[in-house]
């Protein structure tokens, strides 16, 4: 289950409050995710979580729910 | 002067009226990789049936109609819907932030705005200032929300499948408009012609020589002149094989297109090629691309070692060539024929005079660097910039165009791209101008002044460096980076965000306020910034 706070990042980002994340959804499903703005979330989620993704992480993201793996793993 | 084809009617019409309504306009291919084949006679009903839905909300000739869409089919339609009720047409970046969206489509006087539902938002917020909107057509919604809010499923659902238009038109009748950064203030909208037609034509087949049965795939955004001359009109014109790639650049996608859709022609840009450049050898060896037999490439210089890398590993020629949003066309091109010089722009087309001018607007030593300048006459030239006449008019000296680049001409005819010759920033083949950036920034309350200069990147050709003056007690931080990072994003779009951020005291400006950005970029570099005798006192 994708958390609350992954949701809130997401919809800061995107400026768009609608916004509603589940393990398979992908940079296709949301309007305005391309590799420019990618950088933006990437720097939001390492604000909100305190973490820092390395480079080959942050490459490797295929969907919502290998991000949230990562974060979680990050956070342990 | 003589009536030429209506833009629409030279990309389907005529393709119709010669017996090819039921062969393939395009394939149309999905994110998630599935396809699908649209005819020439399918986009013909279907963009008829959206200009008479056009009409019937009172839309006339000249009006100005917008698009804001993601590459789709219902963009190319709704394209040829405009150009056939002799409305003008204006495809926006579906990345545009509101203030972007709200400085075209005003500049522009938008009556109309075709959209999706997941875009629609960010018009709600400006549509106020909109002063000359009358209706919205939105493409995913089945009805409609108010009286100009409107359900295109649902207006469809009624509207014939014929429309009558004129097949030729007065070739000086506005078509579409393209908007282009300068250095100074807001975009300014180049509008083009129909009778851009035989340009597009000609550029085509000159440059690219498709052979009947070979497939041609344009990477190009339909809101960059590339992608609406040569990933949609171009091709539908020359009936040539082609494929659309709904998805941005994804390596894997990519490389898949190309494998199974049995790519021969690729037209791309330089930052997609760097950016697979990133990608090991490997990874191509697991597919096969064997049928490519020529890479195009646009928007920046072609890097040499960009060239042979790509050329290595795709195994074929790689042609760069070179042209604007105000050309409309593409001017100066490495083609078949013409033996490639890595690095070179190429030649110019055989209609082309192209030429290289010095500061007194004379013509250069051979050799030496000066504006690149087109005598003036093509046929896809812009007419005017929307509401600018006296910047188009700044763009002309005598009987030639000046592009605003600096080029030199070789002994052989070659042209070799220098650099821009005002502060517009080309970051992966868009033209951002500071103006836009700085305005945005400086709304940002922790910020005092604001500076941006384009810097040499590896990937972009240039990226964006924003120089900011903070106010007092404010400290720079990573918060503060993505605060100007999603500002800059949903107001202005992801391309125009700055990659690096400068914490300077002041910004240097000279007495009149203009900043100086060859000292930012002197700053930049470790080089000395010259003469500082017009710098105001510290």
């Amino acid at each position: 289950m994708i958390n609350e706070q992954l949701t809130n990042v997401f919809r800061g980002v995107f400026g768009d409050d609608t916004i509603t994340l589940n393990d398979q959804t992908t940079a296709d499903q949301i309007e305005g995710w391309d590799s420019m703005s990618h950088i933006n979330l990437i720097i939001a989620i390492e604000i909100a979580f305190k973490i820092e993704f390395s480079n080959e992480e942050i490459r490797s993201f295929n969907n919502v729910g290998e991000m949230q793996k990562c974060i979680e793993s990050k956070n342990q | 002067m003589t009536n030429s084809d209506n833009l629409a009617y030279a990309c389907l019409g005529r393709q119709i009226k010669n017996g090819l309504g039921d062969t393939s306009a395009f394939e149309w291919i999905n994110n998630d990789l599935s396809k699908e084949e649209f005819s020439y006679n399918q986009i013909e009903s279907n963009s008829n049936r959206i200009a008479n839905i056009l009409v019937n909300l009172g839309i006339i000739k000249g009006d100005r109609v917008s698009i804001f869409l993601p590459r789709s089919p219902e963009l190319i339609c709704s394209f040829f819907a405009i150009l056939k009720s002799e409305a003008v047409a204006c495809v926006l970046f579906s990345t545009f932030g509101e203030s972007a969206l709200l400085d075209r489509m005003n500049d522009n006087r938008t009556s109309l705005i075709i959209t999706k539902k997941s875009l629609l938002k960010k018009i709600l917020k400006i549509k106020d200032n909109l002063f000359n909107l009358r209706s919205i057509l939105v493409i995913d919604i089945d009805e409609h929300l108010d009286s100009s809010i409107l359900s295109l499923p649902k207006l469809l659902s009624n509207s014939p499948v014929d429309f009558k238009y004129a097949p030729r038109i007065e070739p000086d009748t506005p078509a579409f408009i393209q908007y282009t950064s300068g250095s100074t203030g807001k975009p300014k909208g180049a509008v083009h012609v129909h009778g851009a037609i035989s340009s597009i034509k000609n550029s085509f087949i000159e440059v690219f020589q498709i052979k009947k049965d070979e497939i041609y795939w344009c990477t190009a955004d339909p809101a960059w002149i590339t992608g609406l001359v040569y990933g949609i009109m171009a091709p539908l014109a020359t009936q040539t094989r082609q494929i659309q790639f709904a998805g941005n650049f994804n390596a894997e996608h990519w490389l898949k297109c190309l494998q199974e859709e049995r790519v021969n022609v690729w037209y791309t840009a330089p930052t997609a090629l760097r950016m697979l450049m990133q990608e090991e050898d490997e990874f191509f060896s697991r597919h096969d691309y064997t049928t490519l037999k020529r890479i195009y490439s646009v928007g920046e210089p072609l890097n040499p070692e960009v060239y042979r890398w790509a050329k290595r590993i795709f195994n074929c020629e790689v042609y760069d060539n070179f042209f604007q949003s105000e050309t409309g066309s593409i001017m100066i091109a490495n083609r078949p024929g013409i033996q490639v010089r890595p690095g070179s722009m190429g030649k110019p087309l055989y209609s082309i005079n192209s030429v290289i001018l010095d500061d007194e607007m004379n013509s250069a030593n051979q050799g030496s660097q000066g504006k690149l300048c087109f005598k003036k006459g093509w046929p896809s030239m812009f007419i005017t910039y929307m509401n600018k006449p006296e910047l188009y008019a700044e763009k002309f000296s005598g009987n030639y165009y000046i592009t605003g680049d600096l080029a030199v001409k070789d002994g052989d005819g070659y042209f070799w791209y220098v650099s821009r010759s005002d502060d517009v920033i080309n970051t992966a083949g868009h033209l951002v101008g500071p103006f836009e950036v700085e305005s945005a920034l400086l709304e940002i309350e922790e910020i005092a002044d604001v500076a941006v200069i384009g810097a040499p990147d590896a990937i972009l050709h240039e990226k964006i460096v924003a120089y900011l003056c903070l106010k007092n007690s404010i400290e720079w931080s990573r918060a503060l980076e993505l605060k100007c990072r999603i500002k800059i994003s949903n107001d202005i779009s992801t391309t125009a965000i700055p990659q690096e951020y400068k914490i300077v005291s002041k910004i240097p400006k000279n007495r009149s306020g203009k900043i100086l950005r060859r000292v930012l970029r002197a700053w930049y570099e470790g080089k000395d910034p010259g003469d500082l005798s017009t710098m105001e006192e510290q």
